[in-house]
């Protein structure tokens, strides 16, 4: 009986560690969630000039851009520059290449996450060649080294964008960070 | 049952002990981290050397994370880092972190330097001439680092075509982007276009073509083999002539009977040979433009 009893007991443990240890895991697990979800990317295009943008074009630019982000967030995560490929070009795309690299040397990765960025088209050319955006990004950035989280932020920064198209996309050519618009 | 309780006091315990031993761990750790304060600079420009202040004692690792590179390296706190112009190139938002058992950071930006080049779009490569908003340019400068200038800065634009003044005009960078619109010009050849800012110039040319023909003036007369039709030199309405390959479209009729021939304009005049015998009316016709109608009587 007593036997029968300890069993019951362990049995109970077992289940309460078990349960437990599935919290732990599920707690940080809903945590980084966000780091697989999608960036959240909205774009105003009421104030660009001299051209108007075309609905369709809009829609393009949108999409690339918000493509562009979850391939640098998995680059920069990841430290794996190929993610970069397709939707960055020129200056761009040798910046990102060699922040990834120097990531690598540098024994560190970097995580962009809960990615919010509000799109302003300021500049659209005359021939639709080029598109200047700016973008109001807000996101938690953590830079680690190792599995030691040594940065962590909320940040909320500024880029102007510079975007042309491509065969069958829009491509980022420059991604610059200012302190202001 | 005892037993069980035992194990459940035993874990308990252990627990307890575990959580003293992390907290006397982690007690250890701050009392050895020290508080760190670090200054950036202010106002850093691209390629230019700077220092990020440090208050402190003890050695710790820096790391600095810009827009196109991380790195790594060993200080010692209350001395200046020193940063080299090759690690501030580009213009951006880095982040200077400090870790001797706590990690301070603090963010600066790194503004561009001055222009030493420019994109320069000009459209279109070809252009007919006396239409109006047709020529467009975007000039965008960078400094040498590849970085997008964006401090205003005023842009010269300067439209020389052959055998007139040049048309300078000077527009200011607003997002580090300057543009204009204007006229292609009255006659036809090359349109150099130029942007400079200050020593920085980039030149395009724009090849200025014959708008579509103004007027059609036909001439022809009965040979042997049939009616050889030609047209006069045909011009735009500025005088220029228009280019070889335009096509022109001359039509015979002759009763019910109508027949027509494509004929390529070849240095100004676009010839052609027709095959009728009796009395017809020919005209011509290129583009929306008409010519006059040529009445040739029967073979005799």
């Amino acid at each position: 009986m007593q036997s029968v009893f300890q069993n019951g007991f362990r049995g109970r443990m077992q289940r309460a560690l078990a349960i437990s240890a599935l919290l732990m895991c599920l707690v940080p697990c809903g945590f980084s969630a966000p780091a697989d979800s999608a960036p959240d990317v909205i774009l105003n295009a009421t104030h660009v000039g001299p051209r108007r943008i075309e609905p369709l074009t809009e829609r393009s630019v949108l999409r690339d851009y918000k493509f562009g982000w979850a391939n640098l967030a998995q680059a920069f995560q990841s430290n794996s520059a190929g993610a970069l490929n397709g939707l960055f070009a020129g200056t761009a795309i040798t910046w990102l290449t060699d922040a990834v690299q120097s990531q690598i040397r540098a024994g560190l990765t970097s995580r962009y996450l809960n990615q919010h960025h509000k799109l302003d088209a300021v500049f659209y050319a005359p021939e639709g060649d080029l598109i200047e955006l700016h973008d109001t990004a807000e996101y938690d950035y953590q830079i680690l080294e190792g599995s030691k989280t040594i940065h962590t932020e909320h940040a909320f920064v500024h880029y102007v964008v510079l975007m042309t198209p491509g065969a069958d996309r829009w491509v980022i050519r420059q991604l610059q960070s200012v302190p202001q618009f | 049952m005892s037993s069980s309780i035992n194990t459940a006091c035993k874990i308990h315990s252990a627990w307890r002990g575990s959580t003293f031993l992390l907290g006397l761990l982690c007690f250890t750790a701050m009392a050895f981290a020290q508080d760190v304060t670090l200054h950036p600079p202010s106002a850093a420009i691209a390629g230019q050397a700077a220092a990020i202040g440090t208050e402190g004692s003890g050695s710790a690792t820096f790391y600095l994370i810009g827009p196109s590179s991380s790195m790594k390296r060993n200080v010692h706190l209350g001395r200046e880092i020193t940063l080299n112009a090759g690690e501030l190139r580009q213009s951006g938002r880095y982040v200077a972190v400090v870790c001797n058992g706590r990690c301070t950071s603090a963010v600066f930006y790194v503004s561009p330097a001055k222009p030493a080049s420019m994109i320069f779009l000009v459209h279109p490569s070809r252009a007919p001439v006396s239409q109006s908003d047709l020529i467009s340019g975007v000039a965008i400068p960078f400094d040498e680092f590849k970085n997008l200038v964006l401090t205003p800065a005023t842009v010269q634009f300067q439209l020389t075509a052959k055998g007139e003044s040049p048309a300078p005009r000077g527009v200011e960078t607003r997002d580090g982007i300057a543009w204009f619109r204007a006229n292609s010009g009255k006659s036809a050849g090359a349109l150099q276009v130029q942007a400079s800012i200050k020593d920085v110039i980039a030149r395009r040319v724009v090849q200025q073509v014959a708008s579509d023909p103004c007027s059609l003036r036909i001439k022809g007369q009965r040979t042997s083999n049939g009616i050889l039709i030609e047209t006069e030199p045909v011009r735009d309405c500025s005088g220029n002539p228009v280019p070889d390959g335009t096509i022109v479209t001359f039509t015979a009729k002759n009763g019910n009977e109508t027949s027509t021939v494509d004929a390529p304009v070849k240095q100004d005049v676009a010839r052609a040979r027709m095959a009728a015998k009796g009395p017809v009316v020919i005209s011509a016709a290129s583009g929306v433009v008409m010519g006059n109608e040529l009445h040739l009587g029967a073979q005799e």
